[in-house]
């Protein structure tokens, strides 16, 4: 069943770049925390009852609900419909990203360690390089933060490839860090769009000298 | 006592924000310094000692919450006067205030943390705080350079969270992930070194974004070219002394292992990088924020290879890292005057600056004398002590390149220097709109002087304290 998971995870990765439209991305990242929550329930559901909780309540109120949520509305205030400025043609991105899997899955065939779980390890690694390149080919800054949200979810699913369980309260910090990073970069944007009119990066470069 | 310390300054900055009046703002801040000063005292006095399970004062961390302790009895008066100046609205400057106090407070957690993950989450609110304290003006290209940090520097965390869980990886034992950095130090020697060496280069990237070196340099360098002159007085040094304790940290774990002299060639590397990064990008700077932002990263590239060094460029390299933050701090308050001076931060609407405001000319030419490590300056001991060790080391070819570069950043640090001391009164200076004060320059002669002496007399608790820490590698 993880197995399952774990592959329709990687679709919505691939589905990512095959989208221009934003309420996909939102869509798509919600979809995204759901899994992450079978995933983790059918991974964790042995360890402590404290920490069952709380991995729960990160995946499915703060990444499949919470997150998607804030986002519409941000979509909503800054009348975002389609992100049309990809660098790169979809055609391409979409050869890049099954590469960047199979060179992930590759590596991941490599690594000779018996602590990592390698299910998880391959998709974990091709969603954080996934993440960094959806950041990279576009110059919205909505795309930013769904391809840094993208990277996040990457990095929990790493967190349970390599099968650490950290203490409550340290958990319980990250998840607040996170989510409150999250929504201050969401009121930041709102801004840019006051202040720019716009929520291209091509539009941030007074800075220069 | 650090979570007393918390509390304390979680209730002043709660004060501040709820009542927002001028005297709260003064008060708690003042009370706030004295709390960071008995923080820094009673770690001194409990070298060593764990406080709860998460925060240890060790040497480092006494050493730079002392620096920071220091620095933050000039920011509390310079604050003021940048608040009085360029805000003048009391619910503006309880904002200000109140962010800048949970701003150390996130700083000094970073110092104290034992554990990597409570260091990871500090590191974080600073970049919150950080973003918050850039944006309190409201214009635009405060909005531009918040937003440019907010996201490279979650980027930047995001990846040093990667390594971070690598390393837990690798140190799970049966009853879950210990990730205290002295567990981890003594389960180095069995993690595999390809896991290691993972985590080592993904932290070092993350956080390459607080230490401004490649490869994230970029956001920090644009929070430094329009943060407020205090707030940059504590991002360009305590806050890159926290970027230093995260890899210094991290460092202190790959060396117990053999993998010890592969970690100082990417030390190495990534500090020739970005001291020539620094070099190429000086000749083009036209703003004197961003010239002391691109200082910063020269001076941290040559922390990083004297850390490259090895034993032989430890002590050079925890010298030069207490030394710069005193001067930049200087710097940066002197900054302040001249914005107030000229109302403008570009080099080129500046000029004539010995003939109009001598004495805050000469602040200025001693902080110039001293972050460049010209004689006296306590600099020169420590950027000799760091070439000796390249030499001793045999390291001739990257002493000389670095030498070489060093030069060249003293040429165009020098020249800007003299434009604004010598050059022609800019058409559009108003004299009537000048503002000084003859007081301010007193906390620079005080931190410059303080590094000339401790250079040439460093007393027995800074030589204590950096010999101390050179054994937390060992």
């Amino acid at each position: 069943m993880i197995i399952v998971l774990i592959i329709l995870f990687a679709a919505t990765l691939v589905y990512f770049f095959l989208s221009e439209r934003v309420a996909k991305f939102v869509w798509l990242l919600s979809i995204q925390g759901v899994l992450l929550f079978g995933i983790a329930l059918l991974n964790l559901i042995h360890t402590q009852i404290f920490g069952l909780i709380l991995i729960l309540l990160e995946t499915l109120i703060v990444k499949a609900i919470i997150i998607p949520g804030f986002l519409h509305r941000l979509q909503h205030q800054n009348r975002l419909k389609r992100v049309h400025e990809s660098q790169i043609p979809v055609f391409y991105s979409l050869l890049i990203i099954t590469a960047i899997l199979i060179i992930c899955f590759l590596i991941s065939y490599n690594i000779d360690n018996q602590v990592i779980q390698l299910r998880y390890f391959t998709v974990a690694l091709a969603t954080v390089i996934g993440g960094m390149y959806f950041i990279i080919i576009h110059k919205n800054i909505f795309s930013h933060l769904v391809g840094f949200l993208i990277i996040e979810n990457g990095t929990f699913l790493l967190s349970l490839a390599v099968g650490s369980e950290m203490p409550f309260m340290v958990s319980l910090a990250v998840l607040l860090d996170v989510l409150i990073a999250v929504l201050v970069i969401g009121i930041f944007m709102n801004k840019v769009q006051d202040t720019f009119d716009d929520i291209s990066v091509s539009k941030l470069n007074k800075l220069k000298d | 006592m650090i979570l007393l310390f918390f509390g304390i300054a979680l209730i002043l900055s709660l004060l501040i924000f709820i009542f927002p009046k001028r005297i709260i703002i003064a008060s708690a801040s003042i009370l706030y310094v004295l709390a960071h000063l008995l923080l820094t005292v009673y770690s001194y006095e409990n070298l060593d000692l764990w406080d709860t399970a998460y925060f240890k004062f060790d040497s480092l961390a006494v050493l730079l919450n002392g620096l920071l302790s220091l620095l933050l009895i000039p920011v509390t008066y310079h604050a003021k006067l940048y608040l009085q100046r360029h805000v003048n609205n009391p619910k503006k400057e309880s904002f200000f205030a109140g962010v800048m106090i949970l701003l150390s407070t996130a700083i000094s957690s970073v110092y104290f943390a034992e554990n990597i993950v409570v260091m990871w989450v500090s590191i974080e609110i600073t970049t919150l705080a950080v973003s918050f304290l850039i944006y309190h003006t409201r214009y635009d290209t405060p909005l531009e350079a918040s937003w440019k940090y907010l996201f490279l520097s979650s980027f930047g965390i995001a990846i040093a969270f990667l390594g971070i869980l690598i390393l837990a990886s690798q140190a799970t034992s049966a009853e879950g992930a210990d990730l205290s950095i002295s567990y981890l130090s003594s389960a180095a020697a069995q993690m595999d070194p390809f896991f290691l060496k993972m985590a080592f280069v993904l932290i070092l990237t993350g956080y390459s974004v607080k230490l401004n070196v490649f490869p994230l340099f970029a956001a920090t360098i644009d929070a430094k070219t329009v943060a407020p002159s205090p707030v940059n007085a504590i991002i360009s040094t305590a806050l890159v002394n926290a970027g230093f304790v995260a890899i210094f940290r991290v460092y202190s774990i790959i060396n117990q292992t053999a993998l010890n002299s592969w970690a100082q060639h990417i030390f190495l590397l990534t500090g020739l990088i970005s001291l020539a990064l620094a070099t190429i990008q000086l000749f083009r700077i036209k703003r004197f924020k961003r010239m002391f932002a691109f200082s910063s990263m020269e001076h941290v590239s040559l922390i990083l290879i004297a850390l490259s060094v090895g034993k032989l460029g430890y002590y050079a390299a925890l010298l030069h890292l207490a030394f710069h933050t005193l001067i930049k701090g200087g710097l940066f308050f002197q900054f302040g005057q001249i914005r107030a001076y000229f109302h403008s931060g570009w080099i080129k609407d500046s000029g004539s600056y010995f003939k109009l405001n001598g004495i805050a000319a000469l602040a200025f030419i001693v902080g110039i004398l001293s972050i460049t490590a010209i004689p006296p300056s306590g600099m020169f001991v420590s950027e000799f002590l760091i070439f000796k060790a390249l030499f001793a080391r045999g390291a001739f070819i990257t002493a000389i390149t670095v030498l070489t570069m060093l030069t060249v950043i003293i040429y165009v640090i020098l020249k800007k220097t003299m434009h604004l001391l010598y050059a022609e009164l800019p058409a559009n200076f108003n004299p009537d709109k000048v503002i000084a004060n003859k007081f301010e320059p007193i906390s620079q002669f005080l931190l410059f002087g303080l590094v000339t002496y401790l250079g040439f007399n460093p007393p027995a608790v800074l030589t204590n304290l950096i010999h101390a820490t050179i054994n937390l590698l060992n």
